[in-house]
Protein backbone atom coordinates (compact mmCIF):
# COMPACT_ATOMS: atom_id res chain seq x y z
CA UNK A 1 0.00 0.00 0.00
CA UNK A 2 2.75 2.23 1.10
CA UNK A 3 4.70 1.74 -1.90
CA UNK A 4 1.87 2.39 -4.24
CA UNK A 5 1.46 6.07 -3.21
CA UNK A 6 4.69 6.20 -4.42
CA UNK A 7 4.19 4.85 -7.73
CA UNK A 8 1.19 7.12 -7.95
CA UNK A 9 2.86 10.10 -6.87
CA UNK A 10 5.49 9.52 -9.95
CA UNK A 11 8.21 7.83 -8.13
CA UNK A 12 10.49 5.59 -9.41
CA UNK A 13 13.19 2.69 -8.66
CA UNK A 14 11.04 2.16 -5.15
CA UNK A 15 12.81 -0.65 -3.31
CA UNK A 16 12.21 -1.62 0.49
CA UNK A 17 15.25 -1.08 2.03
CA UNK A 18 14.29 -2.67 5.48
CA UNK A 19 11.37 -4.63 6.98
CA UNK A 20 10.88 -5.52 10.52
CA UNK A 21 8.42 -6.57 13.07
CA UNK A 22 7.30 -4.14 15.99
CA UNK A 23 5.46 -6.02 19.48
CA UNK A 24 4.63 -4.76 21.77
CA UNK A 25 8.12 -5.10 23.58
CA UNK A 26 9.31 -2.20 20.41
CA UNK A 27 6.52 -0.44 21.26
CA UNK A 28 7.01 -0.18 25.11
CA UNK A 29 10.10 2.38 24.58
CA UNK A 30 7.75 4.94 22.49
CA UNK A 31 6.95 7.33 25.48
CA UNK A 32 3.67 8.55 23.36
CA UNK A 33 1.86 5.03 24.28
CA UNK A 34 0.91 5.18 27.39
CA UNK A 35 0.18 2.43 29.23
CA UNK A 36 -3.20 1.99 29.16
CA UNK A 37 -2.81 2.61 25.42
CA UNK A 38 -0.96 -0.67 25.51
CA UNK A 39 -3.27 -2.32 27.85
CA UNK A 40 -6.57 -2.08 25.57
CA UNK A 41 -4.17 -3.04 22.65
CA UNK A 42 -2.93 -6.39 24.21
CA UNK A 43 -6.44 -7.13 24.93
CA UNK A 44 -8.01 -6.76 21.84
CA UNK A 45 -5.19 -8.11 19.83
CA UNK A 46 -4.83 -11.90 19.28
CA UNK A 47 -1.91 -13.16 20.84
CA UNK A 48 -0.43 -14.73 17.89
CA UNK A 49 -0.08 -11.08 16.62
CA UNK A 50 1.63 -9.32 19.73
CA UNK A 51 5.22 -10.31 18.43
CA UNK A 52 3.65 -8.81 15.28
CA UNK A 53 1.06 -5.82 15.24
CA UNK A 54 2.69 -3.65 12.68
CA UNK A 55 5.98 -3.32 10.52
CA UNK A 56 8.78 -1.06 10.69
CA UNK A 57 9.64 -0.77 6.85
CA UNK A 58 12.29 1.64 5.10
CA UNK A 59 10.94 2.62 1.09
CA UNK A 60 13.58 4.09 -1.00
CA UNK A 61 12.84 5.82 -4.63
CA UNK A 62 13.94 8.17 -6.80
CA UNK A 63 12.36 11.39 -8.76
CA UNK A 64 12.34 10.62 -12.69
CA UNK A 65 15.37 12.34 -14.19
CA UNK A 66 14.82 15.48 -16.49
CA UNK A 67 13.66 13.95 -20.11
CA UNK A 68 12.97 10.78 -18.87
CA UNK A 69 9.31 9.36 -19.49
CA UNK A 70 6.63 8.62 -17.02
CA UNK A 71 3.88 5.94 -17.07
CA UNK A 72 2.20 8.18 -14.45
CA UNK A 73 0.69 11.63 -14.15
CA UNK A 74 3.59 13.74 -12.37
CA UNK A 75 3.32 15.44 -8.84
CA UNK A 76 0.73 18.43 -9.00
CA UNK A 77 2.30 21.58 -7.96
CA UNK A 78 -1.33 22.98 -5.70
CA UNK A 79 -2.86 21.43 -3.06
CA UNK A 80 -5.79 19.40 -3.88
CA UNK A 81 -9.41 18.84 -2.35
CA UNK A 82 -9.39 15.16 -3.18
CA UNK A 83 -6.60 13.63 -1.47
CA UNK A 84 -6.52 9.59 -1.11
CA UNK A 85 -4.99 7.96 1.91
CA UNK B 1 -9.25 5.73 5.65
CA UNK B 2 -8.72 7.90 8.68
CA UNK B 3 -11.10 8.20 11.44
CA UNK B 4 -10.09 11.68 12.12
CA UNK B 5 -10.58 14.75 10.21
CA UNK B 6 -7.00 16.39 9.22
CA UNK B 7 -7.55 19.89 11.86
CA UNK B 8 -8.02 16.77 14.70
CA UNK B 9 -5.40 14.44 13.46
CA UNK B 10 -2.82 17.73 13.85
CA UNK B 11 -4.50 18.99 16.87
CA UNK B 12 -3.96 15.65 18.40
CA UNK B 13 -0.29 15.19 16.87
CA UNK B 14 1.08 18.52 18.12
CA UNK B 15 -0.35 17.85 21.46
CA UNK B 16 1.19 14.88 21.96
CA UNK B 17 4.70 15.64 20.02
CA UNK B 18 4.24 18.72 22.03
CA UNK B 19 4.61 17.32 25.63
CA UNK B 20 6.43 14.33 25.00
CA UNK B 21 8.94 12.95 27.36
CA UNK B 22 11.93 10.71 27.68
CA UNK B 23 14.76 9.96 29.61
CA UNK B 24 16.47 7.08 27.64
CA UNK B 25 18.09 6.06 24.63
CA UNK B 26 15.68 2.93 24.10
CA UNK B 27 14.84 4.02 20.59
CA UNK B 28 17.55 5.25 19.40
CA UNK B 29 19.48 2.67 20.32
CA UNK B 30 17.36 0.11 18.21
CA UNK B 31 18.65 2.19 15.30
CA UNK B 32 21.43 3.37 15.03
CA UNK B 33 25.23 2.73 15.90
CA UNK B 34 26.60 3.78 19.54
CA UNK B 35 29.58 5.65 17.20
CA UNK B 36 26.40 7.33 15.34
CA UNK B 37 24.72 8.39 18.52
CA UNK B 38 28.23 9.40 20.32
CA UNK B 39 28.54 12.86 18.64
CA UNK B 40 25.29 13.77 19.08
CA UNK B 41 23.13 16.24 21.75
CA UNK B 42 21.46 14.06 24.22
CA UNK B 43 18.51 16.03 23.82
CA UNK B 44 17.98 14.49 19.77
CA UNK B 45 18.91 10.84 21.01
CA UNK B 46 16.39 11.00 23.86
CA UNK B 47 13.55 12.11 21.59
CA UNK B 48 14.10 9.87 18.93
CA UNK B 49 11.07 8.63 17.99
CA UNK B 50 11.45 6.96 14.07
CA UNK B 51 10.94 4.18 13.30
CA UNK B 52 14.47 3.10 11.59
CA UNK B 53 17.09 4.69 9.93
CA UNK B 54 16.12 6.21 6.77
CA UNK B 55 19.54 8.20 5.99
CA UNK B 56 21.49 4.82 5.89
CA UNK B 57 19.56 4.46 2.70
CA UNK B 58 19.53 7.76 1.58
CA UNK B 59 23.73 7.14 0.36
CA UNK B 60 24.25 10.86 1.33
CA UNK B 61 27.30 12.56 -0.12
CA UNK B 62 28.97 15.86 0.68
CA UNK B 63 27.70 18.99 -0.92
CA UNK B 64 24.27 17.45 -1.50
CA UNK B 65 20.79 19.27 0.06
CA UNK B 66 19.05 17.06 2.42
CA UNK B 67 15.11 17.47 3.72
CA UNK B 68 13.82 15.39 6.73
CA UNK B 69 9.88 15.59 7.09
CA UNK B 70 9.40 15.93 10.64
CA UNK B 71 12.05 16.26 12.09
CA UNK B 72 10.99 16.26 15.60
CA UNK B 73 14.27 17.03 18.23
CA UNK B 74 16.32 16.60 15.08
CA UNK B 75 18.12 12.95 15.09
CA UNK B 76 18.11 12.50 11.28
CA UNK B 77 18.25 16.12 10.31
CA UNK B 78 22.17 15.96 12.15
CA UNK B 79 23.13 13.01 11.11
CA UNK B 80 22.27 14.21 7.58
CA UNK B 81 23.74 17.47 8.04
CA UNK B 82 27.46 15.25 9.23
CA UNK B 83 26.69 13.02 6.42
CA UNK B 84 26.57 15.94 3.58
CA UNK B 85 29.53 17.83 4.92
CA UNK B 86 31.39 20.04 3.84
CA UNK B 87 29.06 22.01 0.96
CA UNK B 88 25.61 20.41 2.15
CA UNK B 89 23.17 21.07 4.08
CA UNK B 90 20.36 19.89 6.18
CA UNK B 91 17.06 21.26 6.53
CA UNK B 92 14.55 19.78 9.09
CA UNK B 93 10.58 20.33 8.73
CA UNK B 94 8.31 20.03 11.43
CA UNK B 95 4.66 21.39 12.38
CA UNK B 96 5.03 21.07 15.99
CA UNK B 97 6.41 24.42 17.72
CA UNK B 98 7.84 22.54 20.38
CA UNK B 99 9.75 20.09 18.07
CA UNK B 100 11.30 22.95 16.03
CA UNK B 101 12.61 24.82 19.18
CA UNK B 102 14.37 21.24 20.32
CA UNK B 103 15.53 20.72 16.90
CA UNK B 104 17.24 24.41 16.98
CA UNK B 105 18.69 23.63 20.74
CA UNK B 106 20.12 20.56 18.93
CA UNK B 107 21.91 21.85 15.99
CA UNK B 108 23.38 24.60 18.23
CA UNK B 109 24.46 21.95 20.39
CA UNK B 110 25.71 19.85 17.91
CA UNK B 111 27.84 22.97 16.39
CA UNK B 112 26.54 21.92 12.77
CA UNK B 113 26.07 25.22 11.11
CA UNK B 114 24.90 23.45 7.81
CA UNK B 115 21.16 22.41 9.91
CA UNK B 116 18.32 24.61 9.56
CA UNK B 117 14.83 23.78 11.08
CA UNK B 118 11.39 25.07 9.57
CA UNK B 119 8.24 25.41 10.56
CA UNK B 120 5.65 23.85 8.55
CA UNK B 121 3.59 21.36 7.12
CA UNK B 122 4.80 17.96 5.21
CA UNK B 123 1.51 18.76 3.11
CA UNK B 124 2.95 22.59 2.08
CA UNK B 125 6.52 22.24 2.29
CA UNK B 126 7.49 25.83 2.48
CA UNK B 127 10.37 25.20 -0.02
CA UNK B 128 10.56 26.25 -3.85
CA UNK B 129 10.07 23.22 -6.55
CA UNK B 130 13.50 21.52 -6.95
CA UNK B 131 15.30 22.57 -4.74
CA UNK B 132 16.99 19.44 -2.41
CA UNK B 133 18.45 16.29 -3.96
CA UNK B 134 17.28 13.88 -0.76
CA UNK B 135 13.93 13.65 1.20
CA UNK B 136 14.05 11.49 4.12
CA UNK B 137 11.33 11.22 6.77
CA UNK B 138 11.36 8.73 9.91
CA UNK B 139 7.91 7.39 11.12
CA UNK B 140 6.24 10.65 10.15
CA UNK B 141 3.99 10.05 6.92
CA UNK B 142 1.79 7.69 8.70
CA UNK B 143 0.73 10.27 10.97
CA UNK B 144 -0.65 12.45 8.30
CA UNK B 145 -4.46 12.17 7.23
CA UNK B 146 -2.71 13.09 3.39
CA UNK B 147 -0.22 10.62 2.74
CA UNK B 148 -0.23 10.61 -1.24
CA UNK B 149 -0.11 15.04 -0.93
CA UNK B 150 2.83 14.71 0.98
CA UNK B 151 4.61 12.09 -0.74
CA UNK B 152 3.60 14.65 -3.79
CA UNK B 153 5.11 17.53 -2.00
CA UNK B 154 8.31 15.75 -1.60
CA UNK B 155 7.87 15.10 -5.43
CA UNK B 156 8.54 19.09 -6.12
CA UNK B 157 11.17 20.04 -3.94
CA UNK B 158 13.11 17.06 -4.94
CA UNK B 159 15.28 18.23 -7.99
CA UNK B 160 14.55 15.68 -10.94
CA UNK B 161 16.95 12.28 -10.39
CA UNK B 162 16.25 12.73 -6.38
CA UNK B 163 16.09 10.68 -4.02
CA UNK B 164 13.95 9.42 -1.77
CA UNK B 165 14.15 7.20 2.04
CA UNK B 166 11.11 7.13 4.29
CA UNK B 167 10.86 4.87 7.34
CA UNK B 168 6.99 4.27 8.69
CA UNK B 169 5.04 1.98 10.18
CA UNK B 170 2.34 -0.43 7.84
CA UNK B 171 -0.23 -2.43 8.74
CA UNK B 172 -0.68 -5.81 6.68
CA UNK B 173 -3.36 -6.85 9.16
CA UNK B 174 -6.25 -4.64 10.14
CA UNK B 175 -6.22 -3.46 13.26
CA UNK B 176 -9.37 -3.51 15.74
CA UNK B 177 -11.69 -0.69 14.71
CA UNK B 178 -11.53 -0.14 18.54
CA UNK B 179 -7.83 0.44 18.33
CA UNK B 180 -7.78 2.87 14.50
CA UNK B 181 -9.99 5.18 16.79
CA UNK B 182 -7.66 5.70 19.31
CA UNK B 183 -5.92 9.20 19.77
CA UNK B 184 -2.80 6.93 21.38
CA UNK B 185 -2.74 5.24 18.34
CA UNK B 186 -2.82 7.80 15.28
CA UNK B 187 -0.21 9.50 17.74
CA UNK B 188 1.83 6.73 17.71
Amino acid sequence: MLTKKFVNVGFEEIALGERRPFGFDDLRRYPLFSPEFLDILRRVMPPQRHDELVYGVVVTARKPREGAASAVPSARSQPSQEDPV
Amino acid sequence: MSYFSDPDARAIIREAYGRVHSDGFGVASAFYRPDELEGLPRGAVELSLGVGHPVRHAGLSPGEIVLDLGCGAGIDTLLAGQAVRPGGRAIGLDMTEEMVARARTNAAAAGLANVEILFGLMEAIPLADASVDVVVSNGVLNLSTRKSRALAEAMRVLRPGGRISIADLVLEDRLPEDVLKSPAALAG
